[in-house]
């Protein structure tokens, strides 16, 4: 209760004042319109279907070291790494000298259902390793793996060995069953063969499930604290820039994400050593290459729990970690992310070439 | 059905009921036809009442609220089962109507968790506005208050079992729905000669097998082919190697 008439007068003020911001924060953003992202320039090197292999075009002289090949994941479209010009992972790497290809799964669509998740990881993802290494003429490439695309990265490590010069892992799960993993919890409840009958698995029920990770924060103050904070246009468009992309989530193929789902979220399959794909075993412990796991330490998507055990199951002499004080979506994109992991990933390269 | 405080049903009640009807029709086609008499205006419904008498002289409960009396379930329970040339038809109804039910039961009980959410939520902002009145004379700070505890609260109770089975007990009945549904649908689409979702599955699967032996041919080594005879004296030119190609770009 405020009993005092002046508090009173100070909280009706105040409310009119946020009103009136949050109306000037909805005008300027009506005038923003559409935003571009991932304006970095890339040339198309290979193509199968929707999958795209691109060379991003170097911005300074080459550090000698083989080309790194980042795989992201096929939940998020990887544009989030080149969200704009000063929040870009890709641009603060070529900036260092890193030769860049990126790995782009597309839209999946109905034609897309029946393909199984070793299509992905040892078809798809191994014809773009072989384009990349036939032109550059080399035996092994670097390969960062992204989030879902880390746990990608590492099974094709696991499989192709020499072709995996060094190996990097960002935000990647390794161990699905941590009591930290909400996300984890929430999936061994539901019937994911009965969510694949249908079809592909829509992106927006995904969006859906990460928003209910955290409801009050993504879905009410986000926005909140956007209309108080008289931001100008440029803070404005970085907000659309991020909003355009978390909500730009493709549909998932059925049949991969049905198998990725049980055999890692439900099963741990990968960290038990029981990982089938295709017809190979993925052992971690085949994974001989130099390793650095890049984790984030506010992660509420893939909780550091779930990373850090990569280093005591995978095969290398050689394993690095780096936990970032940031969370998730900050790794890609936060000022603190920016300043440290662009450096620490060309310099860990350059220590194991 | 007879009401066994009404007694069995009278012939005078429907009789009543059927002349007040035809009573009201000849009214409203009187006004109809008589363009001076306001037929624009409320049409009396004198009839309504003798049909309420005689449904009620019939055993039916009178008085009943459809947003609070309906019961989906006693609906379902009722349903004759599924005969005829339409059975397959029916039955996938009612298996949508079965799923509906269960979806509304289960919803349910997830609304009461959020709600058991916010009220704890609100109990949390309650003792930290409390502990901190300044956070009452700002709303922008008794707003982040409010989400803190609220974020608290909900993380508590998503981590919980009870959470985690509710919302996949949601998502496999809605699944179980669309599945449903997707045999409706295929069903309209044969109709209409329109391809269904199998017919497209089928191809979709055929081009995947194509695709993989095309694949698979390309990458095997292509069979020597039969060359045919050549003079003894040809024999050593044809072995010599070729030179290999310069992979330097031109212009390096």
């Amino acid at each position: 209760m405020i009993e005092d008439p002046a508090a009173f007068d100070r909280l009706l003020s105040d409310a009119m004042a946020l009103y009136e911001q949050g109306r000037a924060a909805l005008r300027a953003l009506r005038e923003i319109g559409d935003v571009e992202v991932g304006q970095s320039e890339r040339e198309l090197i290979y193509t199968e279907g929707k999958i795209k292999l691109y060379r991003y075009a170097p911005l300074a002289r080459s550090r000698g070291l083989p080309p790194l090949l980042i795989c992201y994941a096929m939940v998020n479209r990887p544009y989030m790494l080149d969200l704009q010009p000063d929040r870009s992972l890709i641009r603060e790497l070529l900036f260092l000298g890193v030769d860049i290809y990126l790995v782009d799964w597309g839209y999946p669509d109905g034609a897309d259902r029946f393909t199984p998740l070793h299509e992905y990881i040892c078809g798809s993802l191994g014809r773009c390793v072989n384009a990349v290494l036939n032109k550059n003429s080399i035996d092994a490439l670097n390969l960062l793996g992204v989030c879902q695309g880390g746990t990608f990265s590492l099974c094709y490590a696991a499989l192709e060995p020499r072709r995996v010069a060094n190996l990097i892992t960002m935000v990647a799960p390794v161990d699905f069953k941590t009591p930290e993993n909400l996300l984890s919890k929430w999936v061994q409840h539901i019937d994911v063969d009965l969510l694949t009958q249908s079809g592909n698995v829509p992106g927006e029920l995904l969006n859906l499930l990460f928003l209910a990770l955290m409801p009050f924060k993504l879905t009410q103050q986000k926005y909140v604290n956007l209309l108080q904070a008289q931001a100008d246009r440029a803070q404005l468009e970085n907000f659309m820039r991020m909003e355009k992309w978390i909500f730009d989530s493709p549909d998932q193929p059925a049949t991969a994400f049905r198998e990725f789902i049980q055999w890692f979220f439900k099963e741990n399959r990968l960290l038990r050593g029981e990982l089938m794909v295709g017809d190979r075993a993925v052992l971690l412990k085949n994974v001989t290459c130099p390793v650095f796991n890049i984790f984030a330490k506010n992660d509420h998507l893939v909780p550091p729990s779930a990373s850090v055990p990569l280093g005591a199951h995978v095969g290398s002499a050689v394993y690095d970690s780096l936990a970032v004080d940031v969370g998730h979506i900050g790794m890609y994109v936060s000022g603190k992310a920016r300043s440290t992991v662009p450096p620490a990933i060309a310099n860990w390269l350059l220590a194991h070439q | 059905m007879v009401d066994q405080e009404q007694g069995p049903w009278s012939p005078s009640v429907f009789l009543k009921a059927w002349d007040d009807y035809v009573a009201a029709s000849q009214e409203i086609y009187k006004r109809l036809n008589d363009r001076g008499s306001g037929a624009s205006g409320s049409i009396p419904l004198p009839f309504f009442g003798a049909w309420q008498e005689f449904a009620k002289s019939l055993g039916m409960p009178s008085g009943l609220n459809p947003a609070t009396d309906f019961q989906l379930d006693s609906v379902i329970s009722n349903l004759a089962p599924a005969l005829g040339w339409s059975r397959d038809y029916q039955s996938i109804v009612q298996r949508m109507l079965e799923i509906g039910g269960q979806f509304q039961q289960r919803y349910a009980e997830f609304l009461k968790q959020s709600a058991d959410v916010s009220a704890q939520a609100l109990h949390a902002t309650r003792l930290r506005t409390a502990a901190d009145p300044r956070l009452a004379s700002s709303p922008a700070a008794a707003y982040e208050a409010w989400i803190d505890g609220a974020e608290a609260a909900y993380s508590q109770a998503a981590h919980g079992e009870a959470f985690a089975q509710s919302l996949g007990e949601l998502c496999n009945l809605l699944s179980a729905f669309k599945v449903e549904r997707g045999k409706l649908l295929d069903a309209l689409a044969r109709h209409l000669d329109l391809p269904s979702r199998a017919e497209v599955d089928t191809l979709h699967r055929q081009v995947r097998e194509l695709n993989a032996a095309v694949r698979a041919a390309a990458s095997r080594p292509s069979p020597a082919k039969p060359t045919p005879a050549k003079p003894a004296s040809a024999r050593p030119t044809a072995l010599k190697p070729k030179p290999r190609k310069s992979r330097k770009p031109a212009g390096q």
